[in-house]
């Protein structure tokens, strides 16, 4: 004797049937709770997955050693034998050196030499490119036989600056007092843009015609990841075993770390105001089941007139709490799919949900909206029959 | 044999209404009863208490030869689907449910399947006289045939007993004439059947008549002799005093 399993969902609908605006009204409450959750998480998500695409493509491996200020807050430089130095610590695979110089680049020698366009002149080893992981976008990179030549490399900011957007009918810039060739342009260095905006030549290039003294001003060092603690804690003194502390050790991507972990933040808070909508859908559910229960008295007295348990009521009406959050849930869930999808496209970041989020969305709806028929059902379960028919 | 057996029964509601003060009765299987009084004479309780929608204060209630004054909730709510079928004034059809589903619904709660329930409820549809209206809703019948989809529903699970409350209180006479024609055929058919009416002519038509007042059982032929009752019967002039005029107002209980 009781109610077949299969006939409790039905029995669940049988207020929705009679009152489908109502419904529509109340599940909409959850579903902006679990659309906002939905959404922050996928919206993070993909923010990440983007950001770990990034840190894949430079590698959590890369130190760069700076020459910082000295006690006088003069900018101090780094002793010609730095890279030497740095070479010969054990665990190290790359280093590359790269110095910045003072002549300005441009497109003809009728361009006044103040306009640089903020584009820095560098000298740069010629293992810059695998140290960095950087790539080429066209034309190839400095060797040992162009880097004596007047010949320059392009990081991708400054050849647009320049306006060169390719190498065909090989452009020439002018740098110090005489014209170089561009043989290449190169890809956006993840999270070095300061190179993007540069231009490189060779070291001896930069010697002989644009008066380089040899002295580097940043260093970039590639280690195994398992030594990158081990490796930066030995490079200042290394660099510089006179002045360790006048040179900055720093790891590129702790910046985005960094910038990942105020993402987390954010998303913590965001995931809390997704929190508190679903909470207030769950008040909602909670406020129109108890004003059905009142409507609906006289149906809970015949269905107890005509068989029904106290029992056999409350699961009728958590049920129909139970499927209200639900669809709710649902709803919300394809609504904050479609937010994460609309903000990938336009942020250009890759489109990823966690299933888990769905699945949580849709449970935590669940969960709420049995918290959120519990008094109501309660309340029709205690109805005394007698009482309920009593109009 | 008793299918109903009232023994001293009370009924105090919270705040010290009295809707019953001591009602002995016994109904036959088989019998067709009125219960007829003035407002608040305790018509109604009496009902829910012989339906086990509510509980005595003191007395016994006996259905079926079995006491059941003390039974629990699961319990008494089995025996109303099983042994009771219910009709209200109100009609009380659930307004999202078609006329078949509402007929169904007391079978819900007792495991049976689907395409059983839909089939008896639409014999006991047809049996009304409604086997053309099974799937309207409430909303789209008229009156009377609400109140037939109702009395469907009370039997469809071919009860003990039917007990009406009012059955004819919102509908006019030729219709009311014809929904108690159903109960007489029900009864016909061997059904027990308690019909609570303000209806003079309707009262004045049932085989026994219990007349109460102030929650006690003012007249009851069966409390005479067999052999009066009896006669009674041959002079069919069941009620002894006229039916108090009152206004059919639905709020008759306490």
């Amino acid at each position: 004797m009781g109610l077949r399993a299969r006939d409790v969902p039905r029995l669940g609908m049988t207020g929705m049937r009679s009152r489908p605006g109502r419904t529509v009204l109340t599940a909409l409450g959850i579903a902006i709770g679990i659309a906002a959750l939905v959404a922050v998480v996928g919206i993070s998500t993909s923010s990440r997955a983007d950001l770990l695409a990034e840190l894949d493509q430079l590698g959590t491996n890369l130190l760069q050693v700076r020459a910082g200020q000295d006690l006088f807050g003069e900018a101090a430089v780094l002793p010609e034998e730095a890279p030497g130095m740095v070479r010969r610590i054990g665990p190290v695979e790359r280093t590359a050196a790269v110095a910045q110089l003072s002549a300005a680049v441009r497109r003809s020698d009728h361009i006044d030499e103040l306009e640089t366009g903020a584009i820095s002149m560098m000298t740069a080893e010629l293992d810059l490119l695998d140290t960095l992981g950087a790539t080429v976008r066209e034309g190839r990179w400095l060797d040992a036989g162009t880097s004596h030549t007047p010949t320059v490399v392009l990081g991708s900011t400054a050849a647009r600056r320049l306006g060169i957007t390719s190498l065909t009918g090989s452009p020439l810039v002018w740098i110090g007092d005489q014209w170089f060739a561009v043989i290449g342009i190169l890809d956006p260095v993840p999270l070095l843009a300061n190179l993007d905006s540069s231009a490189f030549v060779g070291a001896a290039a930069a010697e002989d015609l644009l008066g380089w003294d040899g002295k580097v001003s940043t260093l970039y060092v590639r280690t195994p990841p398992s030594s990158v603690d081990d490796v930066r804690s030995v490079l200042a003194a290394t660099v510089n075993p006179l002045a360790p502390n006048e040179v900055e050790v720093s790891r590129p991507t702790d910046a985005l770390a960094a910038r990942s972990a105020v993402d987390r933040e954010l998303t913590a808070l965001l995931l809390g105001l997704g929190g508190v909508a679903l909470l207030v859908g769950g008040i909602g559910i909670a406020n129109v089941m108890v004003i059905s229960v009142l409507e609906r008295r006289s149906e809970i007295g015949v269905r107890r007139a005509i068989g029904a348990t106290r029992r056999h009521i409350r699961v009728q009406f958590l049920t129909e709490a139970a499927i209200l959050a639900s669809i709710g849930g649902a709803g919300g869930a394809l609504l904050g799919s479609v937010v994460t999808a609309g903000y990938s496209r336009m942020q250009e970041v890759p489109f990823s949900m966690p299933p888990v989020a769905i699945a949580g969305g849709v449970g935590a709806a669940l969960g709420v909206g049995l918290l959120a028929g519990l008094l109501p059902a309660g309340r029709a379960a205690r109805l005394a029959p007698a009482e309920a028919l009593r109009l | 044999m008793s299918v109903v057996e009232l023994r001293d029964l009370t009924k105090t509601f919270d705040g010290g209404v009295e809707a019953l003060r001591g009602v002995d009765i016994r109904i036959d299987d088989g019998e067709m009863v009125a219960i007829v009084g003035p407002s608040g004479s305790g018509k109604s309780t009496l009902l829910q208490l012989i339906g086990c929608l509510d509980r005595p204060t003191s007395g016994e209630i006996h259905l079926g030869g079995r006491n059941i004054s003390r039974d629990g909730d699961r319990r008494l709510s089995a025996l109303r689907g099983r042994e009771i079928g219910f009709v209200f004034q109100q009609f009380h059809l659930v307004d999202a449910l078609s006329a078949v589903e509402n007929v169904a619904l007391p079978l819900l709660y007792q495991s049976s399947r689907r395409a059983e329930r839909h089939r008896r409820a639409v014999a006991a549809l047809e049996r009304v006289g409604l086997g053309h209206r099974l799937h309207h809703r409430p909303a789209e019948l008229s009156g009377g045939e609400r109140q037939r989809v109702a009395i469907a529903r009370a039997i469809v699970t071919e009860p003990s007993m039917i007990l009406a409350d009012e059955p004819t209180g919102n509908l006019d006479t030729a219709t009311g004439a014809e929904i108690i024609d159903v109960f007489r055929m029900l009864h016909a058919d061997g059904a027990t059947v308690v019909i609570i009416t303000h209806d003079r002519e309707i009262a004045a038509s049932m085989p026994r008549v219990i007349h109460l007042r102030d929650g006690r059982v003012e007249a009851d032929p069966a409390d005479a002799g067999p052999i009066e009752r009896s006669i009674e019967r041959s002079i069919e002039q069941p009620i002894e005093q006229p039916i108090e005029q009152e206004v059919p107002d639905g709020a008759a209980c306490p």
